[in-house]
């Protein structure tokens, strides 16, 4: 067979979610051997694409050429068999079972059953030495860092002929110096015949890594080119970008009143020295990319992690605990609503008092009227489509599960309401409903936070911007005044 | 507010029936279908006196469901019952022996009054609940391991007081007062009325307090309800030192009941109590589940082990045909479940 120079050719794909296009008629080529980025900010299509190409996903429409050859995968593992290996962020490796077991596993031979030692075995072995001679194959996989695992699992992918390694972030949980040795790595696994699909939001390590990258935005595929072709940073984020309309706010008139909380030094495993102030009535926006440390400095404000630092609110220094944040007037709106806000298998009328019992009750004794009344108010205000108090959570829609989150936090009667991720996963109407809940709150006086890595959100309701990367704080920005999109991604992809 | 939208009001508020009301109400319907089936298979079935018995023969498993129940609400198993029952009956026998009575080791005890014995045993069993509670909710050991070991513990403890065997002689008369008396006229033990007590307190406590509202909670998403300021820990604490109360006021009563002290005593019941927790539609994976559920869960199995009893099957036969019944029982919840969900 005569390899064609392009190993991987997308042809006009598309992949359609109820009410949205996540992919919108995406072509491109990838060259052999070569490294390829992909960048896009989030929701740009980016993941829903490599979903497609690793078999998670199933395409709406399109081609995909692997080889020249028509290519279609069901699940994670026929991709795997027909060429392409990923390096997904929650490692695929079993950390109870040595190197070897690991490289060799789900492929091993077997005589009645019993495990085999083969040349396959010594291939594999050979390959992992080649790439980091100082793995042993007999050494126990949770022995092994992050960066370690990581090369394991490239070698299996090297040593099973994979034509195409997909690798998503994969520096996000690793040290400078493991970097600096991947990345050594993944430069030598051009001579292996490896083509490599690198998924990366540092833009630094494009430049450093990357042969070709193509750039997406909105689902829509907006240029592919050669990284030696791109002058800057600043050329790739406005290709990143484009001209991205922000057109709602309106910035606050009236002068600024008091501190509601501040927070000062706050450090922990994932937060350097970060110290703000939020005052009555302001919505702030934490914004930053994936592993920033947005839903850290939530954790740590609502006492679920441990930090160094202070943290004063309406003058007292905060208990470092949820019960006591909630008792002292703060409530989170987590970033997993279906695991961490929503009690799924509960009805509405169950999820929605439970931050405040205290009020629907007394002596401890519950006075379920009050509760059918509460539920009812909140259906009606929020808006929540349903038919009954009684209906089960996990009933109802994305959008409608998170406005129930929503009541469950405002009947806490808080001052400062966190919300991490408000709008993560949700349709573009019940999005907007959001939104203005979010403005109706700060209107009656209410103090928000909002951690959230899409752009146009925090910079449509947000009063005060902060910008995080890698658990610092990086730059703040009043909105309304001096508001520029290129900078705001030039500094939490790591720029100075 | 116009009429119209008052009428949307009540239309919202009149419910449909939760699963809950549902597997109750199924498992009624399966308690029905048994009766019919022991009616006419087995003579005198159907007297009265047989469908009391039914019930007040199963009193202390049903003393001890309550426990279960509420912690399997929450995720998490009790099964060191049977050993506390054991424990409890044991130690209040040892309080309350004269002491230097006799020769015989076994006959000798604290020689404390009957009501300080009781109470000390007691706090004994909620001892072993207090275990449980810190290992499960502070240590974060899943509670299947942490109460077999309480569960072995327990039992260890009465078998050497008693030296393996029992310890029932020089106890004052007091002692088998409160297992033995009836209501007049009536076969109705005071052992049942505390069980029939403390089943209303149970069904109060889980559809009307807060504190019973937080059981299902943490049962649906333990993490959730800790992000919404629920004290997971405490509250776990609280349900294993009352499981561990119930099955100490078990162990009083049926130590009571015998005037004896057997270190060997409900071997077995934290089975019985789990059995009948899940034949009542009590959901294993936790926040599903009520006492209610129980109670029918008891009576079903009662019915299925007096038939078998009165249709002259060897006791031999006992755990084969409960563990049948459980079985079917379990699956047909299941199917109806997802049928109805389907």
């Amino acid at each position: 067979m005569k390899l064609t120079d392009n190993v991987l050719e997308i042809r006009e794909l598309v992949k359609d979610f109820p009410g949205v296009r996540a992919v919108n008629n995406v072509s491109f080529d990838i060259k052999r051997n070569t490294v390829h980025c992909l960048v896009g900010e989030n929701g740009a299509g980016k993941s829903t694409l490599i979903k497609i190409l690793t078999g998670a996903s199933l395409r709406t429409g399109g081609k995909v050429l692997l080889n020249g050859e028509e290519y279609w995968a069901h699940n994670p593992k026929e991709a795997k068999q027909k060429g392409i290996s990923t390096l997904f962020q929650e490692l695929n490796v079993v950390d109870q079972l040595t190197v070897e077991e690991n490289l060799t596993l789900g492929m091993e031979d077997t005589t009645f059953g019993f495990l085999r030692k083969t040349d396959k075995i010594n291939a594999m072995v050979s390959v992992m030495n080649s790439l980091e001679p100082s793995i042993s194959p007999r050494q126990l996989v949770s022995t092994l860092s992050v960066a370690k695992k990581q090369i394991v699992e490239i070698a299996k992918a090297v040593a099973s002929e994979s034509d195409i390694i997909i690798m998503d972030e994969p520096t996000a949980a690793i040290s400078e110096s493991e970097i600096a040795r991947l990345f050594k790595i993944i430069k030598g696994l051009r001579e292996k015949n490896v083509t490599v699909i690198y998924i990366s939001h540092r833009l630094d390590e494009i430049f450093e890594l990357g042969d070709y990258v193509t750039v997406m935005r909105d689902g829509k595929h907006i240029d592919t080119k050669p990284v030696s072709a791109i002058h800057d940073r600043s050329e790739l984020i406005k290709m990143m970008i484009g001209k991205t309309v922000f057109e709602e706010y309106t910035p606050k008139e009236g002068e600024c009143k008091d501190a509601i909380l501040q927070v000062k030094n706050l450090s922990n495993h994932k937060l350097n020295d970060i110290s703000f102030d939020v005052h009555e009535g302001e919505i702030v926006g934490f914004y930053g990319l994936v592993g920033a440390g947005k839903t850290e400095l939530a954790r740590a404000i609502y006492g679920v992690d441990d930090y160094e630092g202070e943290i004063i609110f309406k003058g007292r220094k905060l208990q470092p605990a949820p019960d006591k944040a909630i008792a002292a007037g703060i409530a989170l709106v987590p970033e997993e609503r279906r695991s961490q806000g929503l009690f799924t298998i509960l009805t509405i009328r169950g999820n929605v008092p439970v931050m405040n019992m205290k009020k629907v009750s007394r002596s401890g004794f519950i006075n379920a009227a009050q509760e059918r009344n509460v539920t009812l108010e909140y259906i009606d205000t929020l808006r929540i489509a349903t038919n009954s108090t009684e209906k089960e959570a996990s009933k109802l829609s994305g959008g409608n599960q998170q406005k129930v989150v929503f009541a469950k936090c405002l009947f806490a009667d808080a001052n400062l309401l966190m919300l991490d991720e408000p709008t993560r996963g949700i349709d573009v109407g019940a999005k907007s409903e959001i939104y203005g809940i979010i403005r109706r709150l700060s209107e009656e006086g209410k103090s928000i936070m909002i951690f959230s890595s899409e752009l146009p959100e925090v910079v449509n309701i947000c009063d005060t911007i902060y910008l995080l990367y890698d658990g610092s704080m990086k730059a703040t920005m009043r909105n309304g005044c001096d508001i520029d999109s290129e900078k705001i991604i030039h500094i939490v992809t790591g720029g100075e | 507010m116009s009429v119209e939208t008052k009428q949307v009001r009540t239309n919202m508020v009149g419910r449909s029936m939760s699963n809950e009301s549902f597997i109750s109400l199924f498992m009624v319907g399966v308690l029905v279908i048994l009766f019919g089936v022991a009616c006419a298979l087995v003579p005198n079935f159907y007297l009265p006196q047989n469908i009391i018995n039914l019930i007040t023969n199963s009193w202390f498993v049903i003393i001890l469901g309550i426990g279960v129940t509420f912690l399997l609400i929450t995720g998490n198993f009790d099964m060191s019952v049977g050993g506390v029952i054991a424990l409890t009956g044991v130690l209040s026998v040892y309080f309350c022996q004269g002491a230097n009575v006799s020769q015989n080791v076994l006959a000798n005890g604290l020689g404390l009054p009957y009501g300080v014995a009781v109470a000390l045993a007691l706090v004994c069993a909620m001892g072993i609940g207090a275990i449980n509670a810190f290992f499960v909710a502070r240590l974060k050991v899943p509670s299947i391991i942490v109460t077999l070991a309480t569960m072995m513990l327990a039992r260890g403890i009465a078998q050497i007081v008693t030296r393996g065997a029992q310890r029932n002689t020089s106890l004052p008369d007091v002692f088998g007062v409160l297992g033995n008396v009836s209501i007049p006229g009536t076969s109705i033990k005071i052992s049942v009325l505390i069980m029939i007590f403390l089943v209303v307190v149970a069904f109060i406590f889980e559809k009307k307090t807060v504190s019973g509202r937080r059981t299902y909670l943490i049962g649906a998403n333990a993490e959730a309800a800790r992000l919404s300021g629920i004290k997971v820990g405490r509250h776990l604490t609280f349900l294993y030192l009352t499981s561990a109360l119930l099955a100490g006021i078990t162990g009083i009563l049926l130590a009571s009941e015998f005037k004896a002290g057997v270190s060997n005593r409900a071997m077995g019941y934290e089975f019985d109590a789990l059995v009948i927790a899940l034949l009542g539609g009590v959901s294993i994976a936790g926040g599903f589940g009520s006492v209610l559920g129980m109670f029918v869960g008891a009576i079903i199995l009662s019915v299925v082990t007096t038939a078998a009893t009165g249709l002259l099957l060897s006791p031999d036969w006992q755990f084969t045909l409960k563990g049948i019944v459980t079985f079917i029982a379990i699956l047909a919840q299941r199917f109806a479940l997802d049928r109805r969900k389907g």
